[in-house]
């Protein structure tokens, strides 16, 4: 199935309408936005006691994701040869489909009925939870987040934290009717024991699951290892414990050595939470060894295009590098004024708002290159110095290159031109355009509804012109 | 055309590159050179330093002289806090004289009912306060993973400095990378509800380092 048929990004104005409009989500996303922001801050700062600096770091971790691109074919084979050395076996997977064949084909040979998931971003570009119960082989999402989105049946609205967009209330719904209980007032008190509620359910479907499912941080090339950063512990859980592990990541997803990857590892988690390391990273090569008591007997990975080789050598190739930190859609108002599931598809906020219409076809997300401020703090803060406003731009042009802009917004800018070009007709329409939207406006001299653009002023009143246009005030001067 | 071969297709078109030979040599060499990004500056004391991260991780620290005094201060804690005095052990640090500590420990990986893990680590990094766990026979992975409590042992000795110098020592030591590398630092953890941090998510609830030699 192509990403494109699984995409909402079409209907990013209304969905966007009706997330402004909802008070809880509204509540949720109040309240998460300053810790994110303030703790990224905090551990950025913490580098200076060490003698580090952003800048540097920043620039080193970008030159080793550079590094990788520049030279992937050459990359993706070193890792294959030396994955397949330690035991694990390769293989590919063209797009979403794919995957899905592949994971099902895996289970079957090894008689699984239940897989755990730690998070995956391309399991979710997959739809592969629908594909593997469709199979018969329950999928368990075990990352608290996802598995409380996936009792509410929906998809992460964060790529770090999946629920930020549920209240307690919510969560305490859900946990009361999948645990069969009656649901109880809840207070932020109660979050401890709710936590250990789905600690004890999910322990059991990790005892008895028999694949474990997980993506994966980073591939590093020099050793054929999978790297998995994780706080609770699920990653560790999923690959220690059932007998078959699957790794499903994007083909970009390299780093040359365990060096490089120590470097990122400065900068991923203070970019994602503020911590200067996550409570689990795990570096997982090959299957379980002679003598061991735990760990996977079969490991397999599946390397993912799903539209990437496409990007190399494009004008968008920089987007590559992102290592899925979450820091640019923690930075950004447009995000937290509408949440994640309004960009329609599995990666929201500005990296979304690049890669959606690259995954999924320009002409399948119009808006989403349009939805920024232009205020560039996703920029300032991405750890591998990904320009998202220049590459939304470059969307932005490839939209009107390709004829795809509405024709009304085309036909206006048309108008502008012309009449740019004629400068006592100019003024003339300026005296009468000034006049109009003051006729519009009501007494505080705001316009409620614009007449030419009524969506333009569904959110937002427009304030009327005052007084003389720019070229009555010009032409004033001089005399004066 | 198979998938790998249409994949590696579209990715040698999009680098755009000849010479797949000289760029492999360059690649290797690239490796083998092992170049380090930017290095913290760590001033004073590996093992302060080490404590003091380890603890605003939420880990609990104790130091003793000599290993000898490893099974009383271990008794010791678990009786302050009220904590089971059983569990398992990786074969590791089977050897110390547990029970006459009153402690009943079974060299085993863990299972789900173990309420208490003990393990030692391979080495331990001061940057962040991390402990480094290799897997083995000897070093079931789940026994630092499946239990409430771990209790880990860290020689004063074994603290390095970063991530990669304590890659340094396991390529030096064991030449290659163990099924796994687990670097833990401290309780496992979660903010999925209401971005409430909440420790014990899966892995354990309370992780307690023992420092020997400090
Ligand atoms: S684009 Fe940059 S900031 Fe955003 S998720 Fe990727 S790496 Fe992080």
């Amino acid at each position: 199935m192509r990403a494109a048929e699984h995409s909402q990004a079409m209907h990013f104005q209304a969905r966007a309408g009706e997330k402004v409009r909802n008070p809880v989500l509204q509540r949720a996303l109040q309240k998460a936005k300053p810790l994110f922001v303030g703790k990224r801050a905090k551990g950025i700062a913490a580098l200076a006691e060490d003698g580090l600096a952003f800048e540097p770091l920043r620039a080193a971790c970008e030159e080793i994701r550079n590094r990788v691109l520049a030279d992937l074919d050459v990359w993706l084979a070193i890792f294959e040869e030396r994955a397949k050395a330690t035991g694990a076996e390769v293989l590919w997977a063209r797009d979403g489909d794919e995957i899905c064949d592949l994971v099902i084909d895996v289970a079957r040979r090894h008689g699984v009925t239940k897989a755990a998931k730690s998070k995956s971003m391309l399991s979710e570009e997959a739809h592969l939870n629908e594909a593997l119960a469709a199979a018969g082989i329950r999928p368990v999402e075990t990352d608290l987040g996802e598995y409380i989105v996936q009792l509410a049946g929906e998809t992460p609205s964060h790529i770090i934290a999946p629920a930020v967009h549920k209240t307690i209330d919510e969560v305490e719904a859900l946990f009361a009717q999948e645990h069969g209980r009656p649901p109880e007032p809840r207070t932020s008190a109660d979050i401890p024991a709710m936590t250990r509620e789905a600690r004890q359910v999910l322990r059991q479907h990790f005892l008895s699951a028999e694949m474990g499912i997980t993506g994966a941080n980073f591939l590093i090339a020099e050793t054929g290892t999978a790297s998995l950063v994780t706080n609770e512990g699920n990653g560790r859980m999923v690959t220690t414990l059932p007998k078959v592990h699957v790794v499903i990541t994007g083909i970009e997803k390299i780093v040359p050595t365990l060096e490089d990857f120590a470097t990122l590892m400065r900068l991923l988690p203070r970019s994602a939470t503020g911590q200067t390391i996550s409570n689990y990273v795990s570096l997982l090569t090959g299957t379980k060894r002679p003598g061991e008591y735990d760990g996977p007997e079969k490991t397999v990975f599946i390397l993912v295009d799903n539209g990437r080789a496409a990007l190399l050598g494009s004008a968008y190739q920089d987007m590559l590098r992102c290592i899925r930190c979450g820091a640019c859609m923690n930075h950004c108002p447009v995000y937290f004024s509408l949440g994640g599931h309004a960009y329609g598809w599995v990666y929201p906020g500005p990296m979304g708002s690049v890669l959606t219409p690259l995954y999924t076809g320009i002409e399948n997300a119009l808006d989403l290159p349009h939805a920024s401020t232009g205020c560039n703090q996703c920029g300032s803060v991405c750890p591998v110095r990904i320009p998202l406003p220049k590459l939304m731009h470059r969307l932005r042009e490839e939209q009107v290159e390709r004829g795809l802009r509405p024709w009304s917004e085309s036909f206006g800018l048309k108008a502008w031109a012309w009449l740019a070009g004629k400068p006592k007709l100019y003024r003339w329409f300026a005296r009468r355009a000034s006049r109009y939207l003051n006729w519009l406006a009501d007494d505080s001299g705001r316009i409620r509804v614009f007449g030419l653009a009524p969506g333009w002023t569904a959110g937002r009143d427009l304030a009327a012109p005052q007084g003389k246009t720019f070229h009555e005030l010009y032409a004033a001067r001089k005399r004066a | 055309m198979t998938a790998r071969d249409e994949i590696l297709g579209r990715v040698r078109a999009g680098v755009g590159k000849e010479d797949f030979a000289a760029r492999r040599a360059a690649a290797e060499a690239y490796m083998a050179a092992r170049r380090r990004g930017p290095q913290p500056v760590i001033g004073g004391e590996l093992a302060t330093r080490f404590r003091a991260k380890a603890e605003s991780l939420s880990s609990t620290v104790e130091a003793v002289a000599e290993a000898g005094e490893v099974p009383a201060a271990v008794a010791r804690h678990l009786q302050q806090h009220g904590l089971p005095s059983s569990g398992v052990v990786t074969s590791d640090v089977a050897a110390f004289d547990w029970a006459s500590s009153g402690l009943q420990l079974s060299p085993r990986p863990a299972v789900d009912s173990d309420l208490l893990g003990i393990s030692g680590c391979f080495c331990a990094v001061a940057e962040t306060g991390t402990l480094m766990l290799l897997s083995g026979p000897e070093t079931p992975a789940s026994v630092s993973l499946l239990p409430e409590t771990h209790i880990a042992l860290v020689e004063v000795s074994r603290i390095v400095a970063t991530m990669e110098d304590a890659f340094a020592l396991l390529r030096s030591e064991r030449g290659s990378l163990p099924r796994a590398v687990n670097f833990i630092s401290g309780p496992s953890r979660t903010g999925d509800i209401e971005q409430t941090i909440v420790l014990g998510a899966h892995g354990p609830c309370r992780v307690h380092l023992i420092l020997i030699g400090a």
